[in-house]
């Protein structure tokens, strides 16, 4: 139950509301380390539950302690994460849960990352996901495809709130990476756990919703 | 003795020519070496400490050391080619001489004692080498290019060598083994120190009456006794960090290994070092202000003394403590933010995922993604809604103009009768019998400043057009009328009105 707030007004008049609700919208997941953020969403969450639900938004809090607004009728625009991202955003949980990231206090460089995704999927087949409309017919266009994708995607989770970025190499992951481990989260059958989630509308299908766009504009030239 | 010459028979057997010359170039790297360091030396005894022993001549030097230019002592390591070059072998050799000194209170070593510890290192870090009594005369000798085993016997190729380990080799060997841990009660002790000597030097400076009373009494103690006390909590400080890089590593592997068993003896690490940080921090805050103070007090006097000298020894150690205070600020502040990254991956991750199912899982869920693909979703509306209070709708008044009569009154301007003037200037040169336009042009412009010259010309050829009658040339010449004005000319004939 909330505990500093009395009515939706007291919420709306802190003074960090139109700073958290914009990033809310943004897309932006909060978690622990947000400090003030999170301790405000944890006691206003109620009023803002009911504010969010009048708009057709969902403001989800999972139990991995993190908050993130979830369309889920038409009065918000909704947008699906690119292959990038996904790729990227699933390689760095699994360096989240890895023991050897506690070493470094959760810091992770860009160069492991891709040494990861490397040894995970093949060169061809990690840039034909990243770039499914390119031809990449030489490895110099391969290793630059993965390269540029990679770090457009880097960018953009940490402005989801993902991760932080240290500096150019180095990025400190959250805890809201774990939303990429939510489809296999259960012991059950990942499948089902899919069609769960496509259906609270929190994961979107290729067949759902067609080829997957990447609005990069960080073409990679042949 | 016997083994002793065998040894020593090996050694010049096989490495007398070499040997020989390798001796003379090392021995003329280090003599321009010491060279230079016994003329530091011999500054320092002249301008700071006068006539002392070689252990306070040497410290001398090194404080001076400390005030040159950084960059000049970089230039001066790149230009001599300064390096070393250790093996595991070579680190365990000498760290076995250092132990063995330790052990025996040996304070050199004869040659067979030298290569027995070789022996016994080298069976350690490079079991079943082959021939270790020759691989240990060149371990000597590539010891002593390094300026890491130093010979102290003076004899040469007379007899076999006594050795010792020099203070480079020294370093080099505490710092692996490490056993300088800064604790609680090591650093309560070491601060403690550094108060009482300040305490002393200060009614030493109190006390001291003439420059060399100053520098004896007060410069040389801020630099060496206080200057070590300091360099030995700094020393410790090191050790301390590396001690923490251990338990990073040291958890980082319990989790690998034991995963959920480790929790315990994970949050133990952790609780451990936190609350070391912990007391440290505070003895360096409780104890530094005190320091700072006696230093302080040491300034003043210094100052009133103009003691220069003094005033600037005891700024430098001021800044020493300085830094060791924001080490222990910094080191908890850092190792805060550690303990709770590593605290909340053990409840979020460990605990919650005892069988690391989670990370398997989501392996597979990664390789299969290319081909298997979905997508989240977030939001993306940066729009702000605003909800504004709902109003009745009002009619809204008609669009109107204010009414205004277009019409000015008439108002008086003064009268322009430049013109008339030009027609009478133009009469005027007519009559007196110009022949062309230009010629009029040129007299009647003269009257008017160059801004109106240009607007005149054109009047001027009008008025010639109606009071005569002008024949124009073609193409009609042009023909200067002033300095910067040329005007297409034409000739007058016929009667003039």
């Amino acid at each position: 139950m909330t505990t500093r707030y009395t009515s939706l007004a007291d919420v709306i008049g802190d003074p960090v509301f139109p700073d958290i609700d914009l990033a809310l919208r943004r897309g932006c997941h909060i978690d622990r380390e947000d400090g003030d953020w999170y301790q405000f969403l944890t006691d206003a969450q109620d009023y803002l539950e009911q504010l969010y639900r009048r708009y057709g938004c969902e403001l989800v809090v999972q139990s991995d302690g993190y908050f993130f607004l979830l369309p889920t009728g038409k009065q918000f625009s909704v947008r699906r994460l690119s292959a990038g991202e996904m790729l990227v955003g699933q390689a760095l949980a699994l360096q989240y849960l890895d023991p050897s990231t506690v070493q470094s206090g959760g810091l992770v460089t860009q160069e492991q990352l891709l040494v990861r995704l490397v040894n995970l999927i093949s060169d061809e087949d990690l840039a034909n996901a990243l770039n499914p409309k390119k031809k990449h017919t030489s490895e110099r266009v391969i290793q630059e495809t993965i390269r540029t994708k990679v770090a457009s995607a880097i960018h953009r989770l940490a402005g989801m709130g993902f991760i932080d970025r240290v500096d150019q190499d180095r990025m400190r992951l959250r805890a809201p990476l774990l939303r990429f481990a939510d489809p296999v989260r259960g012991l059950g059958d990942r499948t089902q756990a899919l069609e769960r989630l496509i259906a609270t509308g929190q994961i979107a299908s290729v067949a759902a919703s067609g080829e997957p766009e990447d609005d990069d504009e960080d073409e990679v030239e042949a | 003795m016997g083994a002793n010459r065998a040894g020593w028979g090996i050694d010049r057997g096989l490495k007398a020519g070499p040997d020989r010359q390798d001796t003379q170039r090392v021995s003329q790297v280090a003599g321009r070496s010491w060279h230079r360091w016994l003329i530091g030396c011999s500054q320092a005894l002249r301008t700071n400490i006068g006539p002392c022993s070689w252990g306070r001549e040497d410290r001398t030097s090194t404080a001076l050391t400390h005030d040159r230019n950084p960059h000049v002592m970089l230039a001066g390591l790149a230009r001599d080619g300064a390096s070393l070059r250790l093996e595991t072998v070579d680190l365990c050799f000498l760290a076995a001489l250092h132990l063995r000194a330790d052990t025996d209170n040996l304070t050199s070593f004869d040659e067979d004692l030298v290569v027995e510890v070789f022996e016994v290192a080298c069976e350690l870090a490079e079991p079943g080498a082959d021939n270790p009594r020759k691989r240990a005369t060149h371990a000597i000798q590539r010891m002593r290019e390094q300026r890491m085993l130093a010979r102290i016997d003076a004899s040469g190729f007379v007899r076999a060598g006594e050795y010792a380990l020099t203070r480079l080799a020294t370093a080099i060997v505490e710092s692996f083994l490490g056993d300088e841990h800064l604790t609680r009660e090591s650093l309560a002790l070491l601060t403690g120190a550094v108060i009482s000597n300040l305490s002393e030097l200060r009614s030493e400076a109190e006390r001291a009456r003439n420059d060399d009373e100053w520098r004896a009494k007060v410069v040389g103690p801020l630099r060496i006794t206080i200057g070590d006390l300091i360099a030995g909590i700094e020393r410790r400080q090191q050790g301390l960090d590396a001690q923490q890089q251990e338990v990073l590593l040291q958890i980082s592997d319990l989790l690998k290994s034991d995963w959920v068993s480790s929790l315990a003896q994970c949050e133990a690490l952790l609780d451990n070092t936190s609350a070391t940080l912990k007391e440290l921090n505070e003895v360096l805050m409780r104890d530094s202000s005190q320091i700072q103070m006696l230093l302080q007090s040491i300034q003043d006097v210094a100052a009133t003394a103009g003691m220069l000298e003094a005033e600037e020894a005891a700024q430098r150690v001021g800044e020493q403590i300085d830094r060791m205070t924001a080490w222990g600020s910094s080191r908890q502040a850092t190792w805060s933010d550690y303990y709770r990254y590593v605290h909340r991956y053990l409840r979020d991750v460990v605990r919650l995922d005892p069988d690391r199912a989670l990370s398997r899982r989501l392996l597979e869920q990664l390789r299969e993604w290319p081909s298997q693909p979905f997508f989240s979703l977030v939001a993306d509306e940066a729009r702000i809604e605003l909800l504004r209070d709902v109003v009745v709708r009002s009619d809204r008044p008609a669009v109107r103009r204010p009414h205004e009569s277009r019409d000015r009154d008439p108002t008086q301007v003064e009268p322009q009768d430049g013109l008339i003037d030009l027609e009478d200037l133009v009469a005027r040169a007519l009559a007196e019998g110009a022949d062309d336009l230009a010629a009029v042009t040129r007299s009647v412009i003269a009257e008017f400043d160059g801004a109106q010259r240009y607007a005149v010309i054109g009047h001027v050829a009008a008025l010639v057009a109606k009071l005569c009658s002008p024949i124009s040339a073609r193409p009609r010449p042009w023909a200067a009328v002033d300095e910067q004005l040329e005007i297409e000319n034409w000739t007058i004939e016929g009667p003039r009105s």
